[in-house]
């Protein structure tokens, strides 16, 4: 076993000869991570699950016969929100089991010793993290649409939800991934994960009194959701320029780094003996 | 409410015999209010309309730190009240240089619709009284009409084949997956080990 162990260490040595092999490497394992979520029965379980979450939030605007221009926006708002978290919950759980399930399973040793290394493992995992991303805002679309299409900067509404989303959205993926590598454990990982991705996501259920205390404007400006959501509320409901939102991105961008550096490092720890 | 709102209703509510005194230098001023010509005929909510506030001096004397800003009404039975314009105009007040007798000094306003009913608008204008009496008196323009009609902004022909449809497609993918399954014969764990 430490032969193999040393094997898959050389092979997370080697880099530029390497490249476009790891990288096809990397394309494969995306390929199939993606092909498990979106073709298989429990991939297509989950996308129902998530189009009848959305659906009966839409079902519950029908009920209301009075919403203004303003709560049209506010509709397209929420709906980014809770796209953005149901994506960080899809990814959360992917992640989470792309290591510590595979490790469960007794898949983890053979998939450390293929001749890959540990980045373009981390690549592939995180590739078809984002075609499941891609695959839930593909849903997502005809909702914003039928809900804000009549209403204000739906277009700009959903570039946020894209441009931001997505970064938040990674960075529940590369935590779900890292914890998973940490603990082996995909039960343990998601358990920690969803802790975490409830505190984050809480200032979609908090008042905006409590977001304006002390603490509660400290957690705005270092939540990578409130930054998806305080962008969102100025791009669709006060119709400032996208452009102008540099900061809320820089901060979802820095999260989703920090979350890969420690999902790098994570993966790189492990070793092909089983634990 | 603003503190403009809060401002034009001290001043309307104590201001008026002032404006009518017959002493005050806002009494000087008089103030309209032009729509925009590119404003919708038949406005919805959603869209915008825009008015020019033309303020000129009719007296004889200099008027500096003129006070302008826009009041809506709305007028529709029942609902008489003013509306708190946080949500309709990004301008709260414009602060005018001085006026100078017989010039004129303009100012845009810009409205965006957000509810449906019945509105009337006008924009006041407030003038201090001289350096050492700093008593604001106002005039105000006469009122524009304009009826914003209601756009169904959630609507339910559209909402329910979405709602309906996209389970259904993916539901439908989960059936025919599942039953592709079924007849297959079942493939062994470590086959592809």
């Amino acid at each position: 076993m430490q032969d193999a162990v040393s094997a898959g260490r050389r092979h997370g040595e080697r880099s530029a000869p390497y490249q476009p092999l790891a990288f096809r490497g990397a394309l494969i394992i995306a390929g199939k991570e993606s092909g498990e979520l979106l073709l298989s029965k429990r991939g297509l379980l989950w996308l129902l699950v998530m189009s009848l979450v959305l659906s009966g939030f839409a079902l519950l605007l029908i009920s209301n016969t009075e919403l203004g221009l303003l709560e049209n926006a506010q509709v397209v708002y929420d709906m980014v929100g809770l796209v953005t978290s149901l994506g960080a919950l899809l990814t959360l759980v992917v992640g989470a089991d792309a290591i510590g399930g595979e490790h469960e399973r007794g898949s983890l040793v053979p998939l450390l010793l293929a001749p890959l290394p540990r980045s373009a493992l981390l690549l592939g995992k995180l590739g078809g993290q984002l075609i499941a991303w891609s695959a839930m805002l593909g849903i997502a679309l005809p909702y914003l649409w039928a809900v804000g299409s009549t209403g204000q900067n739906l277009a700009a509404g959903i570039a946020c939800l894209i441009i931001l989303g997505t970064p938040v959205v990674l960075t529940f993926g590369c935590l779900g991934v890292a914890l998973g590598a940490r603990l082996l454990s995909a039960r343990s990982a998601l358990t920690i994960g969803l802790v975490v991705l409830i505190l984050a996501a809480s200032p979609m259920i908090l008042g905006p009194g409590l977001r304006r205390t002390a603490i509660g404007v400290a957690f705005d400006w270092v939540n990578p959701f409130s930054a998806v959501l305080n962008a969102t509320d100025a791009v669709v409901i006060d119709s400032e320029p996208l452009l102008t939102q540099t900061v809320p991105f820089a901060i979802a961008l820095a999260w989703m780094l920090i979350a890969l550096w420690y999902a790098r490092r994570s993966i790189s720890r492990l070793t092909g003996s089983p634990q | 409410m603003s503190v403009v709102s809060i401002a034009a209703a001290f001043l309307l509510a104590a201001g008026l015999s002032a404006g009518s005194a017959g002493s005050s230098r806002a009494e000087q001023l008089k103030v309209e209010l032009i729509p925009s010509s590119g404003n919708p005929a038949a406005p919805h909510t959603g869209d915008a309309l825009a008015f020019r506030a033309v303020i000129r001096n009719d007296g004889r004397t200099p008027i500096s730190g003129v006070i302008a800003w826009i009041s809506l009404l709305e007028v529709d039975p029942g609902k008489e009240q003013p509306v708190d314009l946080e949500d309709w105009s990004a301008q709260r007040a414009a602060s005018l240089p001085g006026i100078a007798p017989g010039q004129t000094a303009e100012t845009e306003w810009r409205l965006r619709l957000i509810q449906s009913g019945s509105y009337r608008i006008s924009v006041i204008a407030a003038a201090p009284g001289d350096a050492v009496d700093r008593n604001f008196s106002h005039v105000m323009s006469p009122f524009v009409a304009f009826t914003v009609a209601s756009r169904p902004t959630v609507e339910t022909g559209r909402m329910l084949p979405i709602a309906s449809g996209v389970p259904l497609v993916i539901g439908a993918m989960l059936l025919w997956r599942s039953a592709r399954g079924r007849g297959r014969p079942p493939v062994s764990k470590d086959a592809g080990n």
